[in-house]
């Protein structure tokens, strides 16, 4: 067993999967002997080479282009952008040439973008975004976002893996504040499209991922001192959706409560509490309600920013209220 | 650059024969279009020479990324010609890459359904014209279409050229781009990043002077866009892209520095613009009527057609029974498309996923399943 962070985790999974599979490679702006600019590479140029550690310049476009036609070539390449608010400089690599490849030539597009995303460190308004609802409303596209060390293991070594797309959320609030012991010299995969149990309950759900996930585990703590029990759901994979741990939870409990770090407006909470409407209208004992980053850009100051961030206590404030349902 | 050595008979012979195919094809849908029996078609008469010639010099395994006006590439890329068309070709003209091909004809029939939007094209019915991708190996063809976003796909040709010097599979490719595209930011992206990891890339602007109705002045501002390779540290030239032997030249050039691991090449290959950016979309009246008339002289098949008899390569009666044979075997495959069955609507579903856990999860939800 070793303790790994969140960002070693990553460099763990991505190692494994060179080591298993010549076809994987990495793409990015400074991450060959630099190790890119969270060291979330360091030490694979050393490994692999510079013709599966390529450094680009800077040129998103240019690269996730590249990504797809490297992939056509039997490639699996493996994007880092510096912060996930850069690829809206190749928005429409991902969402016209990656997303719609596959259905359109039935061609395998074995590519993860690797997106270091979310706020909390005052960086302001173009390195804080959180951007998940762009590429889940895009077909095509895989959208996950692990919120623990063992995830962000098993769920970036099965997106190498699978022969899709895969837009993968990486929160560097946690990259080093995340710790956990994991097994060294064994396989740990994660499936895609499965959601985990956070926190067992019984009287109300939340249903998170990434940053806000811990913030859900804080709270529902906060109220199992009150008697109240909050089972707190880690979706992890946003697409596809498990939608068999989601309804069943919200079958369970009655009362659901969606925290995302993403602005409120057509943010992904909107299709959660949509897809609960259609599939649980009848289970619910409350209403379905969401706590969310207000519809604003990141502000710099920590202050501001602090204002803004839907914490623990306004999610634990949110519980009590359903809970009274 | 003017030394040119002579072009091969069997290399002109078919060079003519692709060009007539790829002209013929051009004649019957544009006719379609002008009777309003297909949506668009943008042709690409004037452009053979270019397509042709530099497709020829392609190898098994290596790459092809088309846009628009690139049936000639296509054609080149696919057929085995010879027996295509066993009548004016001789057995012993089919090449090593031949053998590994297709039936000519099945391909051809593909790519007309392909074009009408048909069962049996390439993308049975999801994507348009010449939007498809046909990757097969063991055919050594690799061949990616175009997105509608010009531009868009030459970083994906940069990165099948990162993926052969990755594999060092010894591939070239060999990407098309209109001059309109060159404004584009993917432009610039790509043969940048083909600079800096030298990738064997062989970009083509077809410069046809006309972006939709654009003229050069208002779209770019040097004398010749080939002056940008230097800029990205790649070799450049400017050509008159109706002169086979000149287009030939050139790319087998780009090519052996390709192979050589001496980076990618920017061909200029100046073409005119003897049509409509589409059929029937009022584009071609916008252009002056006197250089109108200046393309129309400018036509690639007549001075093909005098190379081919001068050197030698073929005869007159050749030349009349291929090119009736060029037109027949057209008008075969689109006849035959035209009566085959419409895709079936169960396509329009099909998955946006691969086969795989994501797939697999994606199916699993209720969701899914129509309302």
């Amino acid at each position: 067993m070793s303790a790994t962070t969140y960002l070693d985790a990553l460099r763990r999974a991505m190692l494994e999967e060179m080591d298993r599979d010549p076809a994987v490679c990495v793409l990015g702006q400074d991450i060959a002997a630099f190790g890119g600019a969270f060291r979330a590479t360091r030490g694979l140029y050393e490994r692999f080479g510079r013709l599966r550690v390529v450094n680009t310049p800077l040129c998103e476009s240019g690269a996730l282009g590249a990504a797809l036609g490297a992939a056509l070539a039997g490639m699996r390449p493996v994007v880092e952008l510096q912060f996930a608010d850069f690829i809206s400089c190749g928005f429409n690599q991902v969402v016209n040439n990656l997303a719609k490849t596959y259905y359109r030539w039935e061609a395998p597009v074995p590519v993860v973008l690797r997106l270091p995303y979310g706020g909390g460190v005052g960086a302001g308004p173009f390195h804080s975004q959180s951007p998940e609802a762009w590429f889940a409303h895009t077909p095509g596209l895989c959208v996950v976002a692990p919120a623990t060390p063992r995830d962000a293991l098993g769920m970036l070594k099965a997106s190498i893996r699978d022969p899709n797309p895969v837009v993968f959320l990486e929160h560097r609030f946690l990259y080093r504040r995340e710790k956990e012991e994991l097994p060294d010299g064994e396989e740990l995969l994660t499936p895609l499209g499965r959601a985990r149990v956070a926190r067992p309950g019984d009287h109300v759900t939340a249903l998170s991922w990434g940053w806000t996930l811990h913030e859900c585990v804080a709270a529902a703590e906060e109220l199992a001192r009150d008697g109240v029990s909050v089972e707190v759901i880690d979706l992890r994979t946003l697409v596809p959706l498990d939608e068999d741990a989601v309804f069943s939870a919200v079958r369970r409990t009655g009362k659901v409560l969606v925290v995302h770090e993403a602005t409120a407006t057509a943010g992904f909470g909107a299709e959660l509490v949509a897809r609960i409407a259609d599939h649980c209208f009848e289970d619910l004992d409350g209403p379905l309600r969401r706590v969310t980053y207000p519809d604003r850009a990141s502000p710099y100051a920590k202050s501001l920013e602090q204002s803004l961030l839907p914490g623990r206590a306004r999610i634990a404030q949110e519980l009590r209220r359903l809970a009274r349902y | 650059m003017n030394e040119a050595p002579p072009l091969t008979p069997t290399l002109l012979r078919r060079a003519w024969f692709l060009a007539r195919l790829s002209r013929a094809w051009d004649h019957r849908f544009e006719s379609m279009a002008r009777a309003g029996s297909i949506g668009r078609w943008y042709s690409a008469v004037g452009n053979e020479c270019t397509t042709v010639g530099t497709a020829l010099c392609l190898a098994p395994g290596d790459a092809l990324s088309t846009v628009h006006r690139d049936l000639g590439a296509i054609l080149a890329t696919y057929l085995d010609i010879p027996r295509l068309a066993p009548e004016v070709f001789a057995p012993e003209e089919r090449t090593a890459w031949d053998l590994r091909r297709p039936p000519p004809q099945e391909l051809l029939h593909r790519l007309a359904c392909q074009v009408l939007g048909r069962r049996e094209g390439f993308t049975r019915g999801v994507d348009r014209s010449f939007h498809y991708g046909l990757l097969n190996d063991a055919w050594g063809i690799r061949h990616v279409g175009m997105i509608s976003h010009l531009g868009a796909m030459l970083p994906v040709a940069a990165g099948l050229a990162l993926a052969s010097v990755q594999r060092s599979s010894g591939s070239v490719v060999l990407a098309f781009i209109g001059e309109g595209a060159t404004s584009q930011g993917d432009f610039h992206e790509a043969l940048n990043m083909a600079g800096v990891l030298k990738l064997p890339l062989v970009v083509v602007i077809e410069n046809n002077r006309f972006a939709f109705t654009t003229p050069l002045e208002e779209q770019y501002a040097c004398e010749r866009l080939s002056s940008r390779a230097e800029g990205y540290g790649v070799a450049g030239e400017t050509l008159d892209g109706t002169d086979l032997t000149a287009v030939v030249t050139a790319m087998e050039r780009a090519c052996t520095r390709a192979r050589g691991g001496h980076g990618a090449t920017l061909l200029e290959c100046m073409l005119p613009r003897m049509r409509g950016h589409a059929e029937g979309d009022g584009s071609y009246e916008l252009i002056p009527a006197e250089e109108r008339a200046r393309f129309l002289t400018m036509d690639p098949l007549p001075p093909l057609e005098a190379l081919v008899k001068t050197s030698g390569a073929a005869e007159e009666p050749w030349l009349q029974r291929a090119s009736e044979l060029a037109t027949t075997l057209v008008e075969a495959a689109v006849e035959r498309a035209l009566a085959a069955p419409e895709p079936e609507v169960r396509e329009a579903r099909r998955s946006m996923y691969a086969p795989g856990e994501v797939r697999e999860a994606s199916n699993r939800q209720a969701s899914e399943a129509p309302r």
